[in-house]
């Protein structure tokens, strides 16, 4: 008797245990079920649109295929590759180097500009009116920001209207090979300055402003408050901006076929995506056009690696 | 106390001249957009339209077919938003609120889909819309016919979720209480019901946002649309559509008639921020990404 009760008991004493413990995994496996139907459509899409291409991208540029018939898909090792980077290939110069000529000049004009400008709205009025204003391009379509400009560097554009009333010369900005692409890269600095100076003036109200008051007791003209107390405590908002710009800067191509159409005169403007894009979807040699995207992908991936770790870096010590 | 009196002349100078290089090409793109035939080109350059001629709007309408473009952007932007905003909420809301084995896994992979470039993507997308098996005249293996290419779907299928949206839900869903969420579902509701009472209703300012960011980026994109819209032209887009005026028309005639259509197709995003801009310019601040 006293053993069966004491049976009893253990047995009661574990089903009460065993309950809630059997009830809290039902809740979590319901729970599991519930996340992954809440995740199916975005997983669904992934695996589709990103995973799907990624391998679709990497076999095609290592195929020959010129045809819009998938059994036509013929192995080519890395001759697309190898062709990209031959003797007598435009793909290095003219058209790698414009891409980073590209990047640089935009980051390097949007920065500056960017610094200044932020700098200044801080001592200003109405600074959420002139912030707005610097930002109009970013909403505005490319195709709207490529062809004002285009039409606005024409003989008979804007721009030469105001040279020509300073008394100077007509430029021919787009179509001299030396100009033309100096010419897109203002137009993308100009396009890309609102964020930038969104991003700077955030970083400069997080500056206390006793250390402006500090200064300016000790007498510091606003140059040296400029140089000493903002840039220094801006750096990781500048590192940030400069990031994301360069990235951008590798990687764009639609202001350049809205504004030079096919990355002429020649090759002058012609950069790395836009030279992917004509190779597949102009002339439909789907396999080099693919190389040529990869080998983009992997310049700004070991760009931004590098830039990520230069960031780190400062802003550890920073 | 003497500082705070003195007008800074040199910063209204340098912020306001940067503000005119900023204007002038839109005001430039309106003048342009009322001058008559011939005007535009004719040395020296002259600023303001001789008169207001209101011709190169109607020009636009003739020349483009204009109901169809605003209707492939209106219905490729307005799908695009909405579909974005339901998976990332969805989504935002299981990695912020669930517990599920591979939640981290998951969470990382989307944060992985924001650092691949779009470029490397147009090959790809293209092919598996061309090759969608039984659309368009495409056998079960996707060959034989032109897939979703055929359809508006091509202009919205590679945007419909986004990685940057999900990420931005779950970021705003993680701070929403866990008590509201437990409250819930003692009263035995199911996570459907908590997600659709509780979290959505609380994550209305960021949905704003995100919606408004989509919406830009949507009504603005070219590149796809000029893809999708060279094989099949019904596909065309405003920006694409304004895009092939150049072709037609001789340049003195054909700018001023371009520049309406731009502005036709810049004035409503323009209005939209205007009206709404410090949720847009909050959604940049969290994104820094364009």
């Amino acid at each position: 008797m006293g053993r069966a009760g004491g049976r009893g008991r253990g047995v009661r004493a574990a089903g009460e245990r065993a309950r809630p413990a059997a009830r809290r995994a039902r809740h979590r496996c319901r729970q599991t079920a519930v996340a992954y139907l809440f995740l199916a459509p975005s997983l669904a899409f992934f695996a589709v649109f990103l995973l799907l291409p990624l391998l679709f991208a990497v076999l095609l540029s290592l195929s020959r295929w010129a045809g819009f018939d998938l059994a036509d898909i013929r192995p080519a090792g890395v001759d697309n590759f190898a062709a990209l980077f031959a003797r007598g290939s435009s793909f290095l110069t003219p058209v790698l180097t414009n891409t980073l000529l590209y990047a640089l000049g935009t980051v390097a004009l949007a920065l500056t500009g960017a610094v200044l400008v932020a700098h200044c709205i801080t001592r200003l009025r109405f600074q959420g009116f002139w912030r707005t204003l610097y930002f109009l391009p970013i909403v505005t379509t490319v195709v709207a920001v490529g062809n004002v400009w285009k039409y606005m560097y024409e003989p008979g554009g804007l721009v030469n209207g105001v040279l020509n009333a300073l008394g100077l010369r007509s430029v021919a900005f787009l179509q001299d090979p030396a100009t033309a692409l100096p010419s897109v890269v203002v137009v993308q600095a100009w396009a890309s300055l609102g964020s930038a100076i969104l991003i700077l003036t955030a970083g400069l109200k997080a500056v206390p402003h006793s250390y402006y008051e500090a200064a300016e007791l000790d007498g510091a003209g606003p140059f040296t408050v400029f140089t000493r107390i903002t840039l220094p405590l801006l750096r990781p908002s500048l590192l940030f901006v400069c990031v994301t710009q360069f990235i951008t800067g590798l990687q764009s191509f639609a202001l350049i076929i809205v504004m030079t159409g096919e990355g002429g005169p020649g090759d002058a403007t012609n950069v790395a995506a836009l030279e992917m894009y004509q190779r597949a979807f102009k002339y439909g040699d789907w396999g080099s056009a693919s190389a040529a995207a990869l080998v983009l992908f992997v310049l700004v991936l070991v760009i931004t690696l590098a830039q990520l770790w230069l960031f780190r870096r400062k802003g550890a010590d920073g | 106390m003497r500082r705070r009196g003195r007008v800074p002349w040199l910063s209204y100078l340098l912020v306001g001249a940067g503000a005119v290089v900023t204007v002038v090409p839109f005001l430039d793109m309106l003048l342009t957009s009322f001058k008559g035939p011939g005007e535009y080109g004719r040395l020296p350059y002259r600023f303001l339209p001789e008169a207001f001629d209101l011709s190169n709007y109607r020009e636009a309408f003739v020349r483009l077919n204009l109901p169809l473009l605003f209707r492939n952007s209106v219905v490729a932007t307005a799908v695009i938003t909405g579909s974005v905003l339901l998976t990332s909420s969805l989504a935002g809301y299981a990695l912020a609120k669930l517990r599920f084995p591979g939640r981290d896994l998951i969470f990382r992979l989307v944060l992985a889909t924001m650092m691949f470039p779009p470029f490397v993507f147009f090959i790809p997308h293209f092919l598996i819309l061309v090759h969608w098996p039984l659309a368009g005249g495409n056998g079960p293996l996707g060959d034989g016919g032109a897939g979703l290419t055929v359809s508006i779907a091509a202009l919205v299928m590679p945007f419909l979720v986004s990685g940057f949206g999900i990420f931005l839900m779950r970021q705003f869903i993680v701070s929403v209480p866990d008590e509201m969420l437990e409250a819930a579902r003692i009263d035995g509701a199911g996570e459907f019901t908590v997600w659709w009472r509780i979290v959505v209703p609380q994550t209305r300012p960021v949905a704003v946002t995100l919606a408004l960011l989509t919406f830009v980026g949507a009504w603005n994109e070219y590149i796809w649309a000029l893809l999708v819209s060279t094989a099949n032209p019904r596909l065309m887009t405003l920006p694409v559509g304004i895009q092939t005026l150049q072709s037609y028309l001789d340049p003195h005639r054909m700018v001023p008639v371009m520049m309406a259509g731009l502005m036709l197709s810049v004035l409503p995003v323009l209005l939209m921020f205007l009206l709404l801009q410090k949720h847009y310019i909050r959604g940049v601040m969290l994104s820094g990404l364009k």
